[in-house]
């Protein structure tokens, strides 16, 4: 009995109706509801309290056989669990003679404790029975314990499934399930005192005597109904908060750039931005800020210290890093796989041939046109493979005539200067000219995730004020098209080489990865090598977006995270990327039959078995 | 004390062993709340007469909430049987196994639901290579596309 007091203490402080506040143990996962919302809707009589259940019932048993079959839960909450239930008949007994000072239960001879299980349902969900004072669902009628009801909750949205579905009914599947709870015509422990005019006449009366039955009601209650409980709004109103950390999750992720790097003839994933920090214009930074702010402060008011919230969101945040470190690991052991690749190929060629620049003439007329750094060009053996800027054009032209569908039409514009260039191409202007705006300096180290130096800071900051250098976003566009057909999304690339320009060479092309859901404007960005850790490179994405959004909204997967497939150091991340990938268009509402190209998961054809 | 999910499946464990299962299906082994076995077999006139499957349920924590991973065994000899809906490594595309599922359903309720399912047509889903290649090993794991065909 030492700790029976613990347990009179649970019930003089936090019964209703001889019910506890508190999930009694059924389920041991997480209490992701909000309890204090719970809590209140049990003292007001909306939500039956929770009882502590009987493993069965009939209903020949006496007081003490119903208290005996009281199941032994544990208590989460303190460490009493084992002495509780011995404890129980006559601790709580006296508990309430002690906690309610009331004429009327001072001499009960029938306990309370038992006799509020008299007539007990069994809860269709976890088979345990309790007190008939048990909720209701709303639509069809059908009793569910609160322990049951606490549980049912939307679908969790997911990256894939950006919706968050209102629970149905588990009776019959209606949407928007609620409960509606008819209390005892008594009141015990909170929420009685001096409130319940009843309580001295009827009490002895109706307690011990007359259980309430549960008479069978002909019609249903609406969703928005006062008596309704619904479990989405009420017990957790942060599901909106979770939909939105989802969503914001995945439009990171849209918002994430593979930085390419041509090399020689291929286009190297070098790394990728971190979709988190981005540059907004100040207009939409100023809107998202004042949505967040009105938004914050609605879901704060209704939220009532829900304290998961945040940490879920930083769980999710901190998921993302890992994700995103993981895709930089194995790009940049593509990278160096690549370039181990490139120096073998170049020890071969040198050996081979002395004068051919075959570079070239595997690719088009459009070589010959390549202006003066031409000269430079030269087969890049690994590390410096920048270097090879110039041979980019014909490497380019061969990658996309690699892409069978893909529609060439290399821009026959003169090659500018470096000057030239900049001067010619208005920012809007849809001319897609040979960039050759600059010449990045070659970096000293080819990996990823190189500090940000001053001077390549600098560099940047050069390029990108000045005249915007539209053409090397153009031709970053191009390079979309080249590193669709690179990465090996078939069916995107064909929608997305419609057009195609010089790519400006030896620079870092920034390919958005678009996730099917997500609506928002696939950009494409070009970015300084140096810099290409990436964030401060990352340009918004209303600067570009012309002509490409069709194309990806056609595609919608596009270069998506399906895509990333053939990195060829990566084939885990592969997998579940691809996976994901098809799930996302599987689930997504958008119309995406076309693009599950990776086979990973089921297609369109599956079937359902209705079983009803 | 046990999980819900072992606090329920002991109930209906005690059911089925006091009742019996319905006609068709057995129970073969439920030595812990983890794992069931069932034998299943389609009564009178079908394609599947006198062919006898074994259908594996697997349950969490969590069940009834969570729906349990059901799969017919594909080891030991066993195959699963051919049918729209499941597939040669014993998955089973079935909505109530997965977004469809209600915790108010019962292991016998499934039982039953797919011993019906299997009287339909005799052909392989048209994408079986492919969806076994690269299942995950938990059916739960996939995300079915559920066609309305009734």
């Amino acid at each position: 009995m030492g700790n029976s007091s613990s347990s009179g203490r649970g019930h003089h402080d936090e019964s209703v109706d001889y019910g506890s506040l508190v999930p009694q143990g059924v389920y041991t996962g997480p209490r992701d509801w909000n309890q204090a919302i719970v809590s209140q809707l049990i003292v007001g009589r909306r939500l039956a309290p929770f009882y502590r259940p009987l493993e069965e019932y009939e209903d020949s048993w006496d007081d003490d056989q119903i208290l005996a079959a009281r199941k032994e839960l544990p208590d989460l909450d303190s460490t009493d669990s084992v002495t509780r239930i011995e404890a129980a008949p006559s601790a709580a007994a006296h508990a309430s003679s002690y906690r309610s000072k009331r004429p009327g239960s001072l001499k009960e001879p029938a306990r309370p404790e038992a006799q509020v299980y008299r007539g007990a349902v069994e809860c269709p969900i976890c088979f345990l029975y309790y007190p008939p004072n048990i909720n209701h669902s709303r639509c069809c009628d059908q009793a569910i314990c609160t322990e049951c009801f606490v549980q049912i909750k939307r679908a969790e949205p997911t990256t894939t499934h950006l919706v968050s579905e209102p629970a149905a009914c588990p009776y019959c599947v209606q949407d928007n399930f609620g409960v509606v709870y008819a209390p005892p015509p008594w009141r015990a422990g909170l929420g009685s005192e001096g409130s319940n005019p009843f309580w001295s006449d009827t009490q002895r009366s109706s307690e011990p005597t007359a259980p309430p039955t549960h008479k069978r009601r002909q019609k249903s209650f609406g969703a928005d109904s006062p008596e309704v409980v619904t479990t989405v709004d009420q017990i957790r109103p942060d599901w909106e908060a979770k939909l939105e950390a989802i969503r914001a999750a995945v439009a990171r992720r849209a918002n994430r750039r593979i930085i390419m790097r041509q090399v020689g003839d291929r286009l190297i994933p070098v790394g990728v931005t971190s979709g988190r920090v981005h540059a907004l214009s100040p207009e939409e930074a100023a809107a998202a800020a004042s949505a967040a702010e009105s938004n914050g402060s609605r879901r704060g008011r209704r939220r009532q210290g829900n304290q998961n919230g945040p940490f879920e969101q930083f769980m999710g945040m901190a998921g993302q890093d890992l994700e995103e470190l993981m895709l930089m690991e194995a790009m940049r052991l593509s990278l160096l796989d690549h370039e181990e690749h490139q120096r073998k190929e170049a020890e071969e060629k040198k050996k081979q041939q002395s004068t051919a620049p075959s570079i070239g003439e595997s690719g088009t007329s459009s070589t010959e046109a390549v202006g003066p750094s031409e000269t430079q060009s030269r087969p890049g053996p690994g590390p410096s493979t920048l270097e090879t800027r110039s041979s980019l054009q014909a490497s380019t032209s061969s990658i996309l005539s690699s892409s069978p569908s893909s529609k060439r039409s290399i821009s026959p514009a003169p090659k500018h200067t470096k000057v030239g260039s900049q001067d010619s191409l208005a920012p809007g202007r849809k001319s897609w000219s040979i960039s050759r705006s600059r010449t990045p300096p070659p970096p000293t180290n080819p990996v990823p995730n190189l500090p940000v130096s001053e001077e390549n800071q600098t560099a940047w900051r050069n390029r990108t004020t000045g005249p915007p250098a539209f053409s090397t976003l153009s031709a970053a566009l191009t390079s979309t098209s080249t590193a669709a057909a690179f990465l090996g999304a078939a069916s995107s690339s064909e929608q997305r080489s419609s057009r195609s320009v010089t790519p400006e060479p030896g620079s870092a092309l920034l390919v958005t990865s678009s996730v099917p859901a997500n609506s928002s404007i696939p950009t494409i960005t070009v970015a300084n090598n140096d810099t290409e850790s990436g964030i401060t490179t990352t340009r918004a994405p209303s600067a570009i977006s012309t002509k490409p959004t069709s194309q990806d909204s056609e595609s919608g997967a596009g270069i998506g995270f399906g895509s990333y497939g053939p990195l060829p150091s990566s084939p885990e991340s592969d997998m579940d990327m691809s996976y994901e990938h098809s799930m996302g268009s599987l689930d997504s509402t958008t119309k995406m039959d076309g693009q599950v190209n990776s086979g990973a998961a089921a297609g369109s054809a599956f079937l359902d078995e209705h079983s009803r | 004390m046990a999980s819900i999910s072992a606090r329920r499946l002991a109930k209906e464990l005690r059911e089925i062993q006091s009742e019996g299962c319905p006609v068709g299906i057995t129970l073969l082994e439920a030595n812990d709340f983890s794992r069931w076995l069932f034998t299943i077999e389609v009564m009178g006139e079908s394609l599947y007469q006198g062919e006898v499957y074994d259908l594996q349920f697997r349950f969490d924590a969590q069940y009834p909430i969570s729906s349990p991973a059901v799969q017919f065994v594909v080891t030991g000899g066993k195959q699963s049987p051919i049918h729209p809906h499941v597939y040669s490594n014993g998955h089973i595309c079935a909505s109530i196994l997965g977004n469809e599922w209600s915790p108010v359903l019962s292991v016998i309720a499934v039982c039953v639901t797919l011993q019906s399912m299997l009287a339909s047509c005799k052909v392989r889903p048209t994408d079986n290579d492919r969806y076994v290649r690269n299942a995950p090993e938990n059916p739960k794991k996939t995300l079915f596309h559920y066609d309305d065909d009734t």
